[in-house]
């Protein structure tokens, strides 16, 4: 019933994946490490955020690894230099954008450190600063800690199916609201909490989490 | 956070498997979904993820209590003393009255161990049947009617039906709030194309994301169910093939289904034909289609009636035993399969054998070296009707708030009170602990370990994250401890050898062991090698000869119906934020969120009657009132009205009778005829004029 497996090879090692793999599968297969932000296994692949570019041979530049399918015979390099320079310039715009860093377990964080990202070289313009919303019992937003990746919104869309989430805003005002801005309590939330689950960078989280 | 264990979530039956972050000053940091719970998918709700902070409550019972007197104060104890005095009382009971007169609830929220524990002890230390769980008020009738249709008592599939079915009919279950990460599946499965049809009196959220709504009048499901079979067997649907290979009854089944064409379902029902017509169809014309169902087909007076025509229809179509095939009763409490399973029940050891079969019975008594009744025990409505007869003296209620949850609380209350002993086993003091003597406090879900069973008959481990509060102890050393004083030891040291001993004496359990569950469990029945069943009946049917029955049972009418004088029907059920009698819930900040039960009416029937959404109104029934907060709403029918049980406040269950399931005596709760109107008015003397 199952179409055959592809044949791919990660960083030199080959690796058997279904018909239908992604490059990123492969390269967990492999066991290979390749960062991402916007990527949540539970979600459809969405390909934002650009922290996964990988080199493929053949492919003029790095391509996107949560998005780009498996050919058989495919050799894919997780460590290709381009792709990395890009990886490593994204997650520093990201966090030049916050005015805070967001908390070392947060993906954002582990990420940065795993790429070497320092203090961000560009100071100027954040997220506006602001205490977090706690409006609701349980979850709570920090909006300055928002990076627009749209694991939250992806998460109530395609895992709970409540779509009280929604991206709002342009530039530095980017940012992520339940129903139209009135909070988790007055939206239609039903305290999942799959966006908590998802975010990298905590900018929803349990209030009781809250540092 | 410290440590993370990894365990089974102690809410629904969906069985989510959570991890669970412990605080390092003790207590539960958070809770998330692990990735691969083979229910969840990584996705939990908010009960299971955030309703943690009860284990942690003040009012947990952190030492015994004892009354020395009935109706008393109660008072700390030591555990010594505490099991000296269940040992004496339910000693000399047994002495002056024998063992019938003692009975034991077992809880479907607590584990197959513990369960097992509780039947082994009532059995073999006290010598009685009389054993029984909550499952009794809520799928007993599913239970039956499966064993009767197919052979296993269980869901012939598993959730992951949904992922890849056609079409599937939902009768009387409302998944978004009573089982909310297998709501989330299904409304999933919609939104890829899935067609669903619901059928409930209320407007369910689902409603919204299905082809077609049904809403027939509380207590008709059967002629809903027998009208589409009608539609389906005239419109050639019938998998002729498939029922004369596997299935025997047919004709007699056919021969009923001339009086339900829609038309006549439609006079019983209220639901249009046309709409019954294209339901069929919606199933019929799918090549993969399930049924699902919850306490909406079960709860009534012919619950068990109306699960075996849902059987019926799968049979007659021969839509049952593949992949995207299946019947999935959506079961309530966290273990309410597995408390079943393990024989917490009268009439049955582990795994549905009757207390009657000889050879059954000889392999416990082998096991347990004491010999065993033959005889069956009672039910827990008979054992209410037993205790106010004077019959039952004593009963051992473990983990189950009866004087809330249960029908007809007046008469509860009256058993309770006509005991001469009661032992509670729970984790806080509830309605029915009021009229305990002896109180045992105990663990939650959190703090044990051992196993539950979900809907899909998956085995799954469950860790401790925390351990009980102050002098609290897990169920399964209370239980252990109290068997042991009253002269029978249980051998286990821990649940695993519990379970050992279960698989030991239960052929469909034979290959399961902790240790082989790992994490992802295992669906019963389980050989010896460990190869589990997640789809049942592939070849044959767990019955005599391999095949299938067709049961060929008429519509017949609900117990209660509308009159002048209670002129709208109540049914009850469970909202998203809280769980059954609120114990847990209630002690946690989802009363932030929902603080109250209301009443749901039709903003036509508010009209006529005067009430305004939010006004203080009281609701009489022929055998209890209470008072509650309307609230008004199009998403109940005209003619009936909807509330939980969640507050102990309103005790909605003072409004339910002793109408019951005709085969296993489950309540009918979902069929009460009542009386509604503001506070402060007067029942008429007079009909008023139309």
């Amino acid at each position: 019933m199952s179409a055959p497996a592809l044949t791919v090879t990660v960083d030199g090692a080959s690796v058997e994946v279904p018909a239908g793999a992604t490059v990123l599968d492969a390269a967990r297969a492999a066991g290979r490490w390749v960062p991402t932000l916007c990527f949540d296994a539970r979600q459809a692949p969405f390909g934002a955020c650009r922290a996964c570019l990988v080199g493929v041979e053949g492919a003029a530049a790095p391509l996107p690894a949560c998005t780009t399918p498996c050919r058989d015979g495919m050799a894919i390099d997780t460590e290709d230099a381009a792709g990395r320079r890009v990886a490593h310039a994204v997650v520093e715009l990201v966090l030049s954008e916050l005015p805070r860093a967001p908390a070392p377990h947060t993906e954002l964080a582990q990420v940065a450190r795993r790429l070497g990202v320092g203090e961000p070289r560009w100071p100027g313009e954040t997220h506006a600063p602001a205490p977090p919303d706690v409006r609701h019992p349980y979850l709570a937003f920090q909006h300055e800690l928002c990076i627009s990746c749209g694991r939250c919104v992806r998460a109530c869309d395609e895992l709970q199916g409540t779509f009280a989430l929604t991206a709002t805003g342009r530039g530095f005002g980017a940012n992520v609201a339940a129903g139209l801005d009135a909070g988790f309590r007055d939206s239609a939330c039903v305290a999942c909490g799959a966006c908590a689950d998802t975010c990298p960078t905590d900018a929803i989280t349990e209030v009781s989490l809250l540092p | 956070m410290t440590e993370s264990v990894t365990t089974t979530c102690g809410y629904c039956g969906v069985g989510c498997r959570l991890e669970a972050h412990r605080r390092e000053d003790d207590g539960i940091a958070s809770i998330s979904p692990a990735l691969d719970g083979p229910a969840n998918l990584g996705h939990t709700c908010l009960k299971g993820r955030f309703a943690h902070r009860f284990a942690r409550h003040r009012e947990r019972l952190t030492t015994p209590l004892i009354r020395d007197e009935r109706g008393g104060p109660a008072r700390a104890a030591s555990w010594e003393e505490a099991i000296e005095r269940i040992a004496a009382e339910l000693g000399r009971v047994r002495a002056a009255h024998g063992p019938d007169a003692i009975a034991g609830l077992a809880s479907s929220r607590a584990t197959n161990e513990d369960c097992y524990a509780m039947a082994r002890m009532m059995r073999a230390a006290i010598g009685t049947n009389n054993i029984d769980n909550c499952s009794r008020v809520c799928h007993s009738p599913t239970s039956f009617a499966l064993r009767k249709a197919l052979g296993l008592s269980g869901a012939t599939g598993s959730f992951s039906d949904f992922d890849h079915t056609g079409a599937t009919l939902l009768i009387g279950a409302n998944p978004t709030e009573g089982h909310p990460v297998v709501g989330a599946r299904i409304k999933q499965a919609t939104l890829r194309g899935m067609r669903l049809v619901t059928i409930d009196p209320r407007r369910i959220e689902l409603a919204d994301y299905g082809v077609l709504h049904l809403a027939p009048r509380a207590g008709t499901n059967a002629a809903v169910v027998l009208g589409i079979a009608h539609v389906l067997a005239r419109d050639g649907f019938v998998d002729h093939a498939f029922v004369a290979a596997r299935t025997d009854g047919w004709a007699a089944f056919a021969e009923l289904l001339p009086a339900y064409a829609p038309a006549a379902v439609e006079a019983i029902s209220g639901v249009p034909a046309a709409d019954l017509e294209r339901a069929a169809h919606v199933y019929g014309e799918a090549s993969e289609a399930c049924i699902a169902w919850g306490l909406g087909v079960t709860e009534h007076k012919h619950g068990s009636e109306v699960v075996q025509l849902i059987c019926d229809v799968a049979l007659m179509t021969g839509k049952i035993g593949r992949p995207g095939s299946a019947l999935l009763p959506l079961r309530g409490q966290n273990n309410v399969q597995g408390s079943s399973d393990m024989g917490a029940l009268p009439d049955t050891y582990t795994a549905y054998r009757s207390v009657a079969d000889e050879a059954v019975a000889s392999s416990f008594e082998d096991a347990w070296g004491v010999p065993l009744s033959r005889t069956k025990g009672y039910t827990i409505p008979q054992m209410f009707d037993a205790a106010v007869a004077g019959e039952l003296k004593a009963m051992y209620v473990f983990g189950e708030d009866v004087a809330q949850t249960d029908p007809n609380t007046a008469h509860v209350v009256h058993a309770l009170e006509s005991l001469d002993f009661l032992v509670c086993q729970d984790i806080f003091e509830t309605e029915t602990t009021k009229y305990a003597d002896v109180i045992l406090p105990a663990s939650s879900f959190l703090e044990k370990s051992g196993t539950f069973t979900n809907a899909e008959r998956r085995v799954q481990l469950v860790a401790p994250a925390i351990d009980p509060p102050g002098e609290a102890r897990t169920d399964f050393e209370i239980i252990k401890a109290v068997s042991r004083a009253l002269g029978h030891e249980l051998p286990w040291a821990t649940p695993a050898d519990a379970m050992d001993e279960i698989a030991a004496l239960t052929p469909d359990w034979a290959g399961i062991s902790h240790a082989r569950l790992g994490r992802r469990g295992l669906q019963w029945p389980v050989a010896p090698d460990g190869s589990d069943a997640p789809i049942l009946y592939e070849r044959a049917f767990a019955r005599e000869g391999g095949r299938a029955h067709f049961a060929a049972l008429p519509y017949k009418a609900p117990g209660d119906a509308a009159d002048d004088e209670f002129p709208l029907i109540l049914v009850t059920g469970r909202r998203l934020q809280h769980y059954n009698a609120g114990t847990m819930t209630r002690r946690t900040g989802n009363v932030e969120l929902v603080d109250a039960d209301v009443l749901e009416i039709h903003p036509d029937d508010a009209a006529r009657l005067w009430i305004s959404d939010g006004d203080r109104i009281s609701v009489r029934s022929r055998v209890g009132r209470i008072e509650l907060p309307a609230q008004v709403t199009d998403r109940i029918e005209p003619g009936h009205v909807f509330t939980t049980f969640h507050f102990p406040e309103t005790r909605t269950n003072l409004l339910v009778g002793a109408s019951a399931d005709v085969n296993t005596s489950c309540p009918e709760y979902k069929v009460v005829a009542v009386d509604v109107r503001p506070i402060g008015e007067q029942p008429a003397r007079v009909p008023a004029l139309a």
